[in-house]
């Protein structure tokens, strides 16, 4: 039988979570998906059933509430529901899920897509070493499982994360070996300013920045890690001081570590709203590609709207503003009129949104970063493809990220491209003499998950299966 | 002064690659165009089977002369003779299969009928459920991801002129030749091929012609990396299944189940509707393919004209245009074709007969 | 002196059980992530990248790298989506395709 709902919600971080709950106030049922089991998404990702009691946080807190809220709300949630097709069927959208290990199809009139952001990790040699994560990819152990990569762990990377993580991993008992960033003191003073609307963070930002120096933890301030030592697993790496432009100068050091937490900033997961049909735009400030859409979150594919981070990286503040006004938005397509709570919605969106992209903008590459990556560095991490591998493809003239896809499978792996082409796009561009804008991420296949071929086949009998005529002889 | 070329060619698939890689060979000057990047249309995007048992009996001689290209191609394409099963698993399924390799094996295709025993021992891995099988020794498959690597180069070789993301919007022609108007600015020929594939229609549009030119939407998956599974191209008694393993692991799996979009609109999609009966005929066949993970699925238009033969030759009604596309099985009869247009184009006689445009197209294909 | 506290040992987790990874014997906490418990044990290395067979480990921990990738019941799945629990036999995909 076919799941029906007049909204479907696809993720529930504070983005679709909030929006789900805007849309069911105004009456409309609403089904909110998500990957994980909990709500919360990447931001108040829940904690695990293996903790049974641990000390709470600010993101455990705010996680919980909204977990409380949709819980008492008439919004039926799926976790551990796995969206990997969207299509467009008789005016609705028929989505396609994975959940228990078997397929099914929901379909709704309208579509709120609130995917969040994955993580850009500019490539260094070594950074495929077993011990290396994502510095987002770290507070998913974290919180939900309150663990850490290793005992003595390198912290490095761009914008206000280093220093949530470094903190993080002190609270959870284990050793930061140095936080290493691209950004300065200086970079940090300038925004200060800006972040006076949100007290409240900046003071905990300061916390965790005098802890690290009180405890005499170093921290390498416009420096970047370039290698990573180790092999099989990390065993330090090294790092360099970056010129203003942040390409890396001076003689390299050295750091021992069993791990390492590298990030550069956070990108739109796009590919749900490129399925929809949804155009995309390039907006560097709001992490790059992302898709069109109005100050509501509504895109240029009717019935389908996007909010959080998903639609630009704002933060997790914004995304619980900008997921109500997508929410609106659908209720309104649905029929709701919601025009006077949008409107009284929006400067409070704007402002949380202002503090956002100024975290955004710090945790941006500056172009001189992408220098960490040598011609031996694999940049495709799933085909195992180097720098110079597409460099050479680039030169022979394939100057599209579909085009460089094809030739050398960038892209084609079991990733489908997450990892690489930011990397590769900047690589054409620079090559080309384009602007970035001008070269857009690869064409969006589905599905957008892996699946398995026994799990989309089902249970079947072969008289079952709608064979179409033969071909003309 | 603006350079005049002898031809320029709408479309850098397969067949306008190689249509201008043969007239540039003959002593013309050629210009190649494309809209988007070459060999990213269906030349790119097709599932890569190179099997004469599914090709159609009036076609079978360019088919076999086809897999002749892409085995001189070789490695630079990622082609692979292999050989390859038909399947049947119900007695209707075989009857038809008889009927129609029969009728193939009559137009030359090396096609044998094998016994369960013999299928069995060579592809393990398949279902015990075949009720007939037919093999051809000549069947493989090369990679389409390939396709527009391989012609940019041998274009480059051949110092051809090309451009992509370069779409023609407009054509004026008069008795000097054809104005393209493009974004790179107006590019002049006194000859113009149109060999845009599924755009064919709307590019003919731009000289008043109106070609009946449609476009299925074939739906390829591939999955992840597998053990050995199946070392053959394996098809079923319909046409309606197409499946290789890669030398890297990866199964491919193909066989024409239509996805929804038209060429006007820009894309094709995908739909569940057919692409998880496609997959579930998949693992019918080879069981162990369930483990796999399916990591992508696409579409890519197919052009047809409605008796689903070949449109080759001079484009009706306007001097020095021509046109080639619609070619069922054009991945294999591509390369081919392409050259016997560059000879129709150069006034030589083409080794085998062309497909008229200007021919009458009531009769459907049964 | 430190102005975050330690909170190591105020967190309270669900029982150790055993499950394999390559026939070796890996206790976990019953419920938590595969990728956690492996990294717990020292198992970084989870699978050999196709092309090159350099080794490869949890990365993304969000389920979309596909790094972290084992073997369970003959499927591929992603181990910092798994659950521990015991008995559960887990591969790695080190050392084949």
């Amino acid at each position: 039988m076919m799941l029906q709902t007049d909204i479907a919600v696809i993720g529930a971080g504070p983005a679709g979570a909030n929006a789900a709950l805007a849309a069911a106030r105004q009456g409309f049922s609403v089904m909110l998906l998500d990957e994980q089991p909990l709500p919360g998404g990447q931001v108040w990702r829940a904690k695990s059933t293996a903790i049974l009691d641990a000390p709470a946080t600010p993101e455990g807190d705010a996680g919980d509430r909204l977990r409380q809220s949709v819980k008492r709300s008439s919004v039926t949630y799926a976790g551990d529901a796995r969206v990997w097709q969207i299509e467009p069927v008789e005016g609705a959208w028929q989505l396609h899920m994975l959940k228990g290990g078997r397929t099914a199809p929901l379909r709704a009139r309208a579509l709120v897509i609130a995917t969040g952001a994955r993580e850009f990790v500019q490539p260094v040699p070594g950074w495929t070493t077993p011990g290396v994560l994502g510095l987002a990819g770290a507070t998913a152990l974290f919180k939900q499982e309150l663990a850490l990569p290793g005992k003595r762990i390198i912290v490095s990377g761009t914008g206000p994360l280093v220093f949530y993580v470094a903190a993080e991993i002190r609270r959870l008992g284990g050793e930061v070996a140095a936080v290493v960033t691209p950004n300065s003191q200086g970079d940090w003073l300038r925004v200060l300013p800006a972040m006076l609307p949100r007290p409240d963070l900046l003071m905990r930002g300061a916390r965790w920045i005098a802890d690290l120096m009180a405890s005499g933890v170093p921290i390498h301030w416009r420096h970047a890690v370039t290698r990573v030592e180790g092999g099989s697993r990390v065993r330090g790496v090294g790092f360099r001081k970056l010129a203003p432009d942040w390409s890396p100068i001076g003689t390299s050091q050295g750091l021992e570590g069993d791990s390492l937490c590298l990030g550069n900033g956070l990108i739109p997961a796009v590919e749900a709203a490129q399925l929809a049909g949804v155009a995309l735009a390039y907006h560097p400030e709001l992490g790059g590609w992302v898709p069109r859409h109005d100050e509501d979150g509504a895109t240029d594919v009717p019935g389908v709207f996007i909010c959080g981070d998903s639609a630009g990286i704002r933060g997790a503040a914004a995304a619980e503003i900008h997921g109500r006004l997508a929410g609106l938005c659908a209720a309104q397509h649905l029929g709701a009129d919601t025009r006077k709570e949008r409107k009284q919605l929006r400067p409070i969106h704007a402002r949380a949104a202002r503090f956002g992209t100024t975290m955004t903008a710090l945790s941006i590459p500056r172009a001189g970063l992408a220098q960490l990556t040598t011609e031996e560095t694999v940049i495709c991490r799933c085909e195992s493809l180097t720098r110079s591998a597409i460099a050479a493809e680039i030169a022979g003239g394939a100057r599209s990220s579909n085009a460089v896809k094809s030739g050398l499978r960038a892209g084609m792996g079991a990733c489908g491209g997450k990892f690489c082409q930011t990397t590769v796009a900047r690589m054409i561009a620079a090559a080309d003499g384009r602007a970035e804008a001008d070269v857009p991420p690869p064409t969006p296949r589905p599905p957008l998950r892996p699946v398995p071929v026994s799990v989309l086949a089902g249970d079947f009998e072969y008289s079952d299966l709608p064979i179409p005529k033969p071909a003309p002889l | 002064m603006t350079r005049i070329y002898d031809i320029a060619v709408i479309g850098g698939g397969i067949m306008g690659c190689a249509c201008a890689l043969r007239v540039a060979e003959g002593g013309m000057l050629p210009i190649v165009l494309d809209q988007g990047d070459l060999g990213q249309g269906a030349s790119g995007v097709n599932a890569g089977t190179l099997s004469l048992q599914i090709k159609r009996v009036r076609l079978m001689p360019y088919a076999l002369k086809g897999h002749h290209e892409w085995a001189r191609m070789g490695n630079a394409v990622g082609f692979h003779k292999t050989g390859g099963y038909t399947l049947a698993f119900t007695e209707h399924e075989a009857e038809l299969l008889y009927e129609r390799q029969r009728l193939k094996a009559e137009a030359g295709a090396p096609i044998s009928f094998v016994s369960a025993q013999t299928l069995r021992k060579a592809e393990p891995g398949l279902t015990q459920k075949v009720v007939a099988a037919s093999y051809c020794p000549e069947d493989g498959y090369a990679n389409s991801s390939l396709t527009g690597q391989y012609y940019r180069r041998r274009l480059q070789d051949q110092s051809i002129s090309y451009h992509e993301r370069c779409p023609v919007t407009a054509v004026d022609h008069d008795s000097n030749g054809f104005t393209l108007a493009t974004p790179i600015g107006p590019v002049r020929a006194r000859r113009l091929l149109l060999a845009a594939g599924a755009w064919l229609r709307p590019v003919a549009a731009l000289l008043g012609v109106d070609l009946p030119v449609r476009a299925r939407v074939n739906t390829v998956s591939v999955t992840g990396r597998m053990p050995p599974l199946v070392s053959t191209v394996i098809g079923h008694a319909t046409g309606l299944l197409t499946m290789k393993q890669k030398a890297n692991g990866t199964v491919l799996v193909g066989g024409g189940w239509q996805g929804r979009g038209t060429p006007q609109a820009g894309r094709g999609q995908v739909t569940a509707e057919t692409v998880v009966p496609n997959l579930a005929l998949a693992q019918y066949a080879l069981p162990g393919l369930g483990n796999a993970r399916v990591l992508r699925s696409w579409t890519g238009f197919e052009a047809n004209v409605p008796d689903f033969y070949p449109l080759a030759g001079a484009l009706p009604g306007v001097e020095n245009a021509f046109v080639l596309g619609c070619v069922r099985g054009g991945y294999t009869i591509g390369p081919y074709i392409g050259r016997l247009m560059g000879d129709f184009i150069l006034s030589r006689e083409p080794e085998l007969p062309l497909f008229d445009p200007a021919r009458n197209f009531d009769e459907e294909a049964t | 002196m430190r102005l975050v506290p330690d909170h190591s040992g105020r967190i309270r987790r669900s029982a150790l059980v055993e499950f394999t990874f390559d026939d070796a014997p890996v206790k976990g906490h019953a419920g938590e992530s595969l990728a956690v418990a492996l990294i717990r044990a020292g198992h970084l290395h989870l699978r050999d990248a196709p092309e090159d067979g350099a080794p490869r480990g949890a990365f993304c921990c969000m389920g979309l790298c596909q790094e972290c990738v084992i073997g369970i019941d003959g499927l591929a799945v992603e181990s910092c989506r798994e659950i521990v629990a015991p008995g559960l036999v887990v591969t790695s995909f080190r050392g084949r395709a």
